[in-house]
């Protein structure tokens, strides 16, 4: 049989203090990510047609109520197997890019063997490195709040969490959905299909 | 020249072990999501959570890798604790498993009954639990969204169940997030994994895997 193989992953507790604590990021860090899907007539979501939602910072609700505009932005999913992934990696880099290049510039010493000419060596010292650009304050990172509708598959949100692997994020969350969201992705979809 | 013992072999089948066959089945079908998470599921003191696309919760337990804490050991602590967490909202209900019971829920991989349906499923012929497993009258372990931890639904009765068992790997396991994973495929909608993170949250095992299938990253 073959042996599957598992993502950690750690959600903040239901405990409203915890929350409010949780939900203060920095306005200008923050990247919510919103992952929409479709159902068929068997109630099952289809990993290789979604849609996600995006928005920097916070949602900007006054200019949302007078004129109906809002920054969120919409991008098509893709299928699972490449589809529209380079369209997300590109935000999510843009975004994470003092870390990624950082990233990049120590993977070059990796390959070459920087580190040590043992292998095993080379691999801890490269990752214990890596792991300090990644949690690394002093540079810009983005705190990803990831969410999803009840429709979105859960391939989508299992590739937007690798995501966050493959573009060195150390900060996200799993968060809910809540009704600015879905006003600014209604507004949106009705915006797209009066073009 | 000298003769080759052939050894006889034991032609009797355990028919204990084929019960696991039918939740193996509802696995088998399943198309864990794609990842690039690298990492092995534990094979010893795991709390798998299979959820199928319309929500139906089974679980799986298994104990450590050596006979230190044998799965039936831990699975018969469990099913005892489980009595005692039902009995602490339910005073009043009439739930008792005979050492017999307890030994047949003991050596069962996979479960997913209503505690109170329990008793029946067990005395069933192996054949006939199997059917009941996924028949469409048998709604799993019953979940719902819920966030009082102090009135949990069964589900995380039986997290707190596992959580507390005599095994302290478990317990160290699922502090650590390599004790709990959740299975389910690809297609499920989010509303329906939401259901069961939603649930550990309340549980406070916020911290816990995902089985995926591995993915080689297009790096």
């Amino acid at each position: 049989m073959i042996k599957s193989q598992t993502l950690q992953i750690a959600l903040p507790t239901n405990e409203k203090v915890e929350k409010e604590q949780q939900n203060k990021v920095k306005q200008s860090e923050a990247v919510t990510i919103i992952i929409d899907g479709k159902l068929d007539d068997k109630g099952l979501s289809d990993p290789n047609s979604g849609m996600l939602y995006y928005y920097d910072g916070m949602p900007e609700t006054d200019k949302l109520a007078t004129t109906g505009e809002s920054n969120m932005k919409q991008v098509e999913f893709g299928n699972n197997t490449g589809g529209a992934y380079p369209a997300i990696r590109e935000i999510l880099q843009e975004r994470n890019k003092e870390v990624c290049l950082k990233i990049a510039d120590l993977k070059k010493e990796w390959k070459e063997m920087k580190f040590s000419k043992n292998e095993e060596l080379n691999d801890s010292i490269y990752n214990e490195k890596a792991k300090a650009i990644r949690n690394d304050s002093t540079l810009k990172r983005p705190v990803v709040i990831i969410k999803a509708t009840p429709n979105a598959s859960y391939a989508h949100v299992v590739s937007v969490l690798d995501e966050m692997q493959i573009n060195n994020i150390s900060r996200y969350q799993i968060d809910r959905i809540n009704e600015v969201d879905s006003a600014m992705m209604i507004l949106l979809q009705g915006k797209n299909l009066n073009k | 020249m000298g003769k080759v013992k052939i050894k006889k072999k034991e032609t009797r089948i355990d028919m204990t072990a084929m019960s696991d066959v039918t939740v193996l089945l509802l696995t088998f079908f399943m198309i864990t999501p794609p990842s690039v998470a690298e990492e092995k599921v534990p094979d010893a003191n795991l709390l798998s959570v299979l959820v199928s696309p319309q929500g139906k919760v089974f679980l799986e337990v298994l104990g450590s890798k050596d006979s230190t804490m044998k799965s039936e050991t831990v699975r018969a602590d469990l099913l005892k604790n489980m009595v005692a967490e039902y009995k602490k909202t339910h005073p009043s209900a009439n739930l008792a498993f005979t050492n017999k019971e307890i030994e047949t829920f003991s050596k069962l991989n996979a479960f997913g009954v209503p505690i109170t349906k329990m008793k029946e499923w067990l005395n069933l012929e192996p054949d006939q639990r199997d059917k009941f497993l996924e028949s469409e009258q048998n709604p799993g372990v019953p979940i719902n969204m819920n966030e009082d931890p102090n009135n949990p639904n069964e589900f995380q009765m039986w997290i707190r169940a596992a959580y507390n068992s005599v095994n302290p790997e478990l317990q160290e396991a699922m502090v650590k997030g390599r004790g709990i994973a959740i299975k389910a495929d690809q297609t499920t909608p989010y509303s329906v994994v939401n259901v069961v993170m939603d649930n550990l949250q309340t549980m406070k095992m916020n911290k816990f895997s995902l089985m995926t299938a591995l993915k080689t990253s297009e790096e």
